[in-house]
């Protein structure tokens, strides 16, 4: 099954997210900052990155510049509440930068889990 | 009556004396002898009021005759002195008398004394005659020449016949020159004819004339003179001469000109004053006010405020009299924001100062007041307060919601799995549907509060504001209560803006839908209108550093129930309400100061109790940025400086349509690497110095240390000249803008810079 890398600074949403990944059998790995989905990014395994926008550290735009660089076919999904930092425009900056999907909190996981299903069985241009 | 002839005698021979004395004595009975044993004791005495003749005996004198003549006409000069000298020394008479004695007689000619002294009693007559004219005459002449005035005798040939030296040395001509001339030949025919000519011959009728008159004297140039010409009258009535004075009061004249011209020149101040000025009596009664004061004070002409006391003004009773005795104490005081009532009644606030004008003897004769507007000032402040307030809350909302979101965005998830795992149409099942609603309601919330908080981003495209206008209101319409009408004014179709459309809407369907609340049990009228305004004009009452050059203007007007002053400032609020509770979130206008903030516009209030509320929205027209398009500093890389990221928004904008990009720098180190790497120096710095990150002198430093030379444009604060004053002293600042600042200006300020 395909491996997704979420990237959630909040625990509980992290966990929800992961409780309705695994049942729906795919790989879960967890990060909790933008460093850390650097570290666990695994080229070979992770076909998709779940990513919040805002969180301590490197922030979901630059995981979203590096894994688009590291592996340009990952799939990208951001998530945004809202920024705390400002005017700044995330979700569409985000989608600048190669997210496929944006979604903004909250969100319903049933849409969230349709579009992940989508941007997975997708024909793979490689 | 026969006059009285007192005779000095001296001489050293006392018995010569008393022959002589007896001799004058028994044949002249109006002579007194007064006789002196020697020169000394004479001259001791002399001269005394009485003496008329002295015979002075020259045997045997210790003096020679020529010392005692030069002595004693050096005492008197009119003296009158008989020589008695032997008859050996007869020769010396001639000299005697050439020297000034009267006569010379000898003992021989002793008998000669008779007939002599009758011709001194004669001669003395003549003499004083002479010597009270001669008096007279020195007298006259004296006062005569050292007359400030031009004094002169005319006769009627209109010639002069005298002058004095006055004249002389005013018209600065010899008195040869004058005396004989005809006065048309001195001032010239023109003048003569028009301004003497006709005074004269008033004159000469036995009038005496005073006027004033400018003339043209070839010392002094064009100059004032008072001239009179009093008659001067025989015994036989005839007026043969006249005299004229003429006093020179150019001086006079022109000071009075210049207290005059002062005097209107402060009237003109005074009136045309942008500060109330108004003078009382001491107990406050006004006495006179300016036209600002008229203006400030909403009066309709200052015989309306006759009789009125300046603390008929004051919103508080008694505040008035405290100023009144603090002012006595200390003659000049300033008030601060004292409220007051205006003559429509209206509440305002003044800076009011007052200063004691004193009498002579120091009392209190007047008080001045000055007046000072401060409810713009006021009404800035607060409205500055108030943005500040909101700026908080919307951080604090914003985090809030971000965080809830994460919270809620968990528990959605959650709620949606359960729902999955327990059988359909179960009580269960229904549940947790009620909770997924909760969470759908809780999520409008936090967009509401994150868009107050101007923390969700806004798809900005061009929007026709009629359109979007004509859209709310046709949805207003369908569903509106009867007794509301909605009126619209929307003549300008094709102005754009740039904005959410969707938000927009927001924007107008709540402004419309308060309208329509506020109106609720009694009914009323809604006016839409549309308008667009000059930026420049409104510049002032907007609150911004930076204006657009041209505003839609969106009024949205009821006449409700209006709302309380005090509370007017406050509705931005979130959850600040005048509704009772339960009818609204308390959300909707924070919604909309948020929208319209993040459109770089601006949403003013006014309101009054009982007649109804207008809001005002500004929205900075998007044309204005086609307009620079055409200009032509593309492809220049423009960095800017500034304490607040939303300043640059609309500058960012308008700028980088042209091509040209804007790079924001908020700290120094920002600052300092953009400036040093060639990718990214810019060609121009514009400088708000509302930056608390980079400071003028920073500012001074970098560029002296680096050697920059890249052109400074400022924007400063009005009031806080002093500090940029520095910066544009040290000659890195080219250009220098004053906020609030319009586009066209900053655009002019940067094409001056990069030429």
């Amino acid at each position: 099954m395909a491996g997704i890398l979420i990237v959630e600074d909040d625990r509980d949403l992290r966990e929800m997210l992961k409780t309705s990944l695994l049942k729906m059998k795919y790989t879960v790995i967890e990060a909790t900052n933008g460093k850390e989905a650097l570290l666990h990014f695994k080229p070979g395994i992770t076909d998709m990155v779940i990513t919040d926008l805002i969180m301590p550290d490197e922030d979901g735009l630059k995981v979203i510049m590096k894994i688009k660089e590291i592996k340009p076919s990952t799939k990208i999904i951001a998530i945004s509440g809202g920024g705390k930092a400002g005017p700044g425009n995330y979700l569409s900056l985000a989608s600048a930068l190669g997210a496929d999907e944006v979604f903004s909190k909250p969100f319903s996981i049933h849409d969230l889990l349709k579009k992940i299903d989508e941007l997975l069985n997708l024909e793979q241009p490689d | 009556m026969e006059r009285k002839l007192f005779v000095a005698l001296v001489s050293e021979d006392p018995a010569f004396a008393v022959n002589l004395k007896k001799t004058i004595i028994e044949s002249l009975d109006f002579v007194q002898i007064n006789y002196f044993d020697s020169d000394l004791t004479f001259f001791s005495a002399y001269p005394d009021t009485k003496t008329n003749l002295i015979l002075s005996d020259q045997r045997n004198n210790s003096y020679s005759w020529k010392v005692f003549l030069e002595e004693t006409l050096k005492l008197d000069a009119y003296s009158l002195i008989i020589f008695i000298v032997e008859d050996r020394e007869r020769g010396k008479s001639v000299d005697m008398i050439k020297s000034g004695a009267y006569d010379v007689i000898t003992p021989a000619s002793i008998t000669r004394i008779q007939p002599l002294l009758h011709k001194v009693i004669r001669d003395i007559e003549d003499k004083a005659n002479l010597r009270y004219l001669s008096d007279e005459k020195n007298f006259g002449d004296h006062i005569a020449n050292n007359s400030r005035s031009m004094l002169s005798i005319i006769n009627r040939e209109y010639v002069y016949e005298k002058v004095n030296a006055t004249f002389c040395n005013t018209q600065s001509i010899k008195i040869e020159s004058i005396i004989g001339k005809p006065l048309s030949e001195i001032w010239g025919k023109e003048t003569f004819e028009k301004k003497i000519k006709e005074n004269i011959d008033l004159c000469f009728l036995g009038n005496t004339v005073r006027y004033e008159a400018n003339f043209n004297t070839p010392l002094f140039g064009n100059r004032f003179f008072e001239v009179v010409f009093r008659p001067i009258t025989k015994d036989s009535g005839d007026i043969t001469h006249l005299l004229a004075e003429t006093f020179d009061i150019t001086d006079l004249r022109l000071s009075q000109q210049v207290v005059n011209d002062m005097e209107e020149e402060f009237k003109k101040l005074e009136t045309n004053l942008p500060i109330g000025f108004l003078r009382c009596d001491t107990s406050g009664t006004i006495i006179h006010a300016n036209r600002a004061f008229l203006k400030i004070m909403e009066c309709e002409d200052e015989t309306s405020l006759t009789g009125l006391g300046i603390y008929e003004f004051y919103a508080e009773k008694g505040l008035f009299e405290i100023h009144l005795s603090q002012l006595l104490n200390t003659q000049i005081k300033t008030f601060g924001r004292v409220p007051l009532f205006t003559c429509h009644g209206n509440e305002i606030a003044c800076r009011i100062s007052g200063f004691i004008v004193t009498n002579e003897s120091g009392n209190p004769s007047y008080i001045d007041f000055a007046f000072e507007d401060s409810s713009r000032e006021l009404m800035l402040e607060n409205r500055l307060l108030q943005a500040q307030k909101l700026e908080t809350i919307g951080a604090l909302a914003g985090g809030l919601a971000h965080d809830f979101n994460n919270i809620l965005a968990t528990i959605y998830g959650y709620s949606e799995m359960l729902l999955e795992e327990i059988p359909k149409s179960t009580s269960s099942a229904e549940k947790v549907g009620r909770i997924i609603a909760a969470i759908t309601k809780a999520k409008s919330l936090t967009d509401q509060i994150l868009t107050f908080s101007r923390q969700v981003d806004q798809e900005k495209i061009p929007v026709s504001v009629a359109d979007v206008l004509n859209e709310t209101i046709g949805f207003v319409k369908s569903g509106k209560p009867e007794n509301i009408d909605i009126k619209d004014d929307i003549p300008v179709t094709d102005v754009h803006i740039h904005a959410d459309p969707t938000q927009l809407f927001r924007v107008f369907l709540n402004l419309m839908t308060n309208a329509i609340q506020s109106m609720d049990e009694k009914g009323g009228t809604v006016f839409v209108k549309l308008a667009i305004v000059d930026g420049n004009l409104v510049r002032h009452d907007l609150n911004k550093n930076i204006v657009a050059d041209d505003y839609a203007l969106v009024t949205i007007e009821d006449t409700g129930e209006g709302m309380d002053p005090s509370l007017i400032h406050r509705i931005f609020e979130p959850y600040f309400t005048t509704r009772e509770i339960g009818k609204g979130t308390g959300l909707g206008l924070s919604v909309v100061h948020g929208i319209i903030a993040e459109l770089d516009g601006e949403i003013l209030v006014s309101s009054k109790k009982n007649k109804g509320s207008v809001f005002s929205v500004y929205l900075p027209v998007s044309s204005e940025y086609h307009n620079i398009e055409e200009l032509k500093e593309g492809g220049k890389k423009l960095l800017f400086i500034s304490g607040n990221r939303h300043e640059s928004r609309i500058l960012s904008l308008a700028l980088e349509r042209s091509g040209s990009t804007l790079v924001f720098a908020s700290d120094l180190n920002q600052l300092i690497k953009l400036i040093s790497e060639t990718d990214t120096k810019p060609d121009l710095i514009i400088y708000m110095d509302d930056s608390k990150e980079i400071l003028p002198q920073e500012l001074i430093d970098i560029y002296s240390t680096k050697k920059i030379s890249i052109p400074i444009i400022m924007i400063s604060d009005r009031n806080q000249l002093k500090s940029a004053e520095k910066l544009v002293n040290s000659g890195i600042v080219k250009q220098q803008l004053t906020k609030p600042v319009s586009l066209k200006e900053i655009h002019n300020a940067i094409q001056i810079s990069l030429k």
